[in-house]
């Protein structure tokens, strides 16, 4: 019987105890986001999709031969000494967003944009041509830095 | 019915499968569990179902280009994994780096340590019926940290911010006031833990006295981190095999009593509290210089087998890498504490309630990315 009581109090206590925590932050002003409708902004140096501004590109295979997944793959023309890139391919599927070919990009051609809400229906779509960057579009939060 | 008649009624053990999708395995772990009634007789752990084959993986990618995979080794302390691995490609390459570099790292590592540890509060809070409370309140707090390292490296879980000889980024005053707010936020949060949890008479009546670990048990299995020390042993490698810049910081070691699944926890929230601790210290005396020592990102070190271990969260994360005359490593293996800390499990419950097991897999924080590699 005391034993009883003294669990009653106990539970009581802590149950009062734990209660003033939350009252406490229920009048506080809420921290959370209602995510679809409003978004939260990415950072500076957020590292989303791969983008590419191509007139920069110097052709080098810095950024092919760094990224681990293979991911990225160029061709390029040959003219005299000058080379010309002709296609540049971006596979999202291996992609692990570790942004290491933008680090290593000496001309900074390669970039990260903060893109980052990258579902798409179609499997084909996740292979992207970034000489086309208009199909960027397509996403929201296509802020190019 | 009476005594004889029950004596005569078959009764058999029964078999039931938990997980690999259930959510409080943590991940996708199946136990095998053989009950009789609602005792456990029998768990066998079946791991497997996240394994990517990251040792393998390793030998095809540069010294550099296998930073990114550790992240996915334990994904809820990316910095830790990395701090790890790039610590002994550095002792590997016999790499000296600048003191700034080091009390950055301390103090990431530490960071990363609270956020790691918040989340085991919150799971294991939740697993035992305290539903959502206490994990959204923790997750409230890890939101400001991962903020902290969205501003410093540009992503939110895998972070990829160690390099070989330093770090990607220097911090800025920003982030260097953003930690010191972060500091003084968090203490009285800590407090709040023990308001809410630590002492509530549920949480004890479910967690006190649940899957008692003994200290020569531990021992044995290599049980390492917060659940070697509740069990009462004193061995933390920042203090006991200091790296870094660790030596030149004041903190204690808290250690448990029973090695019970309360005891786990209660030294994840002490922890917590010396974590923040030396990061207060590190951001105090962070000295100026330069953040990374300018190597190339193709290393070719001499054929030779080097071993090296962090405290990470859950424990003792080794690296260890045989080395040949090649830019690619030889052999890289992973020592991952879940792994070990997973092992001692089906010894644990046995004879302990079904309700319980979710109890002591909790306490252990363990985590399958880690375990499966």
């Amino acid at each position: 019987m005391i034993k009883l009581a003294k669990n009653f109090v106990v539970g009581t206590w802590s149950l009062i105890k734990g209660l003033a925590v939350t009252i406490k932050y229920f009048f506080r002003p809420t921290v959370t986001l209602q995510y679809p409708t409003e978004k939260q902004p990415m950072s500076e140096c957020y590292r989303g999709l791969v983008g590419l501004r191509p007139e920069k590109c110097i052709v080098c295979y810095q950024c092919v031969k760094i990224c681990p997944t293979a991911c990225l793959a160029i061709t390029h023309k040959q003219e005299d000494k000058k080379k010309t890139l002709e296609t540049f391919k971006y596979n999202m599927e291996l992609c692990c967003f570790c942004g290491l070919c933008q680090q290593v990009c000496p001309t900074s051609a390669i970039i990260m944009t903060n893109i980052y809400e990258i579902s798409v229906y179609d499997r084909k779509k996740l292979d992207i041509n970034l000489l086309d960057m208009k199909k960027y579009d397509e996403w929201t939060n296509t802020t190019i830095k | 019915m009476d005594a004889t008649q029950t004596k005569d009624i078959y009764t058999e053990e029964f078999l039931i499968n938990m997980g690999p999708q259930h959510p409080s395995t943590h991940g996708v772990l199946s136990l095998e569990l053989t009950l009789d009634g609602e005792t456990i007789v029998e768990c066998t752990p079946h791991i497997g179902y996240l394994h990517r084959s990251m040792e393998k993986i390793a030998e095809n990618r540069t010294y550099t280009q296998f930073i990114p995979f550790t992240d996915r080794l334990d994904y809820v302390a990316s910095m830790n994994n990395n701090l790890g691995y790039v610590m002994v490609v550095e002792k590997l390459l016999k790499l000296e780096i600048s003191e700034r570099a080091k009390y950055i790292r301390v103090i990431i590592a530490e960071l990363n340590r609270i956020a790691s540890h918040l989340i085991a509060i919150g799971t294991f809070a939740q697993d035992l019926g305290a539903f959502a409370t206490p994990l959204f309140y923790c997750f409230r707090e890890r939101e400001k940290i991962v903020e902290i390292f969205d501003q410093l490296c540009g992503n939110r879980l895998t972070y990829n911010y160690m390099r070989i000889g330093g770090v990607l980024t220097d911090f800025s005053r920003d982030i260097e006031e953003k930690i010191k707010k972060f500091i003084k936020y968090m203490r009285p949060k800590v407090d709040d833990y023990d308001w809410l949890l630590t002492y509530n008479a549920i949480f004890l009546a479910r967690s006190k006295h649940i899957g008692v670990l003994s200290k020569e048990m531990a021992v044995n299995y290599s049980i390492t981190g917060p659940n070697l020390r509740a069990s009462g042993v004193k061995w933390d490698l920042r203090k006991d095999e200091p790296y870094l810049a660790y030596d030149k910081f004041e903190f204690d070691v808290p250690v448990g009593k029973n090695g019970d699944a309360w005891d786990r926890y209660k030294v994840r929230i002490e922890e917590i509290r010396q974590s923040l601790r030396i990061i207060e210290q590190a951001i105090e005396a962070l000295p100026q210089g330069d953040v990374a020592v300018k190597v190339g990102r193709i290393h070719k070190p001499s054929p030779s087998e080097t071993y090296f271990r962090t405290e990470n969260p859950r424990g003792e994360l080794g690296f260890y890498i045989v080395s040949d005359d090649s830019v690619y490593p030889y052999r890289l293996k992973i020592r991952s504490p879940s792994f070990s800390n997973l092992a001692v499990l089906p010894e644990l419950v046995r004879g302990l309630k079904v309700a319980d097991i979710v109890c002591v897999l909790g306490s252990f924080d363990i985590l399958m990315g880690e375990i499966d590699r």
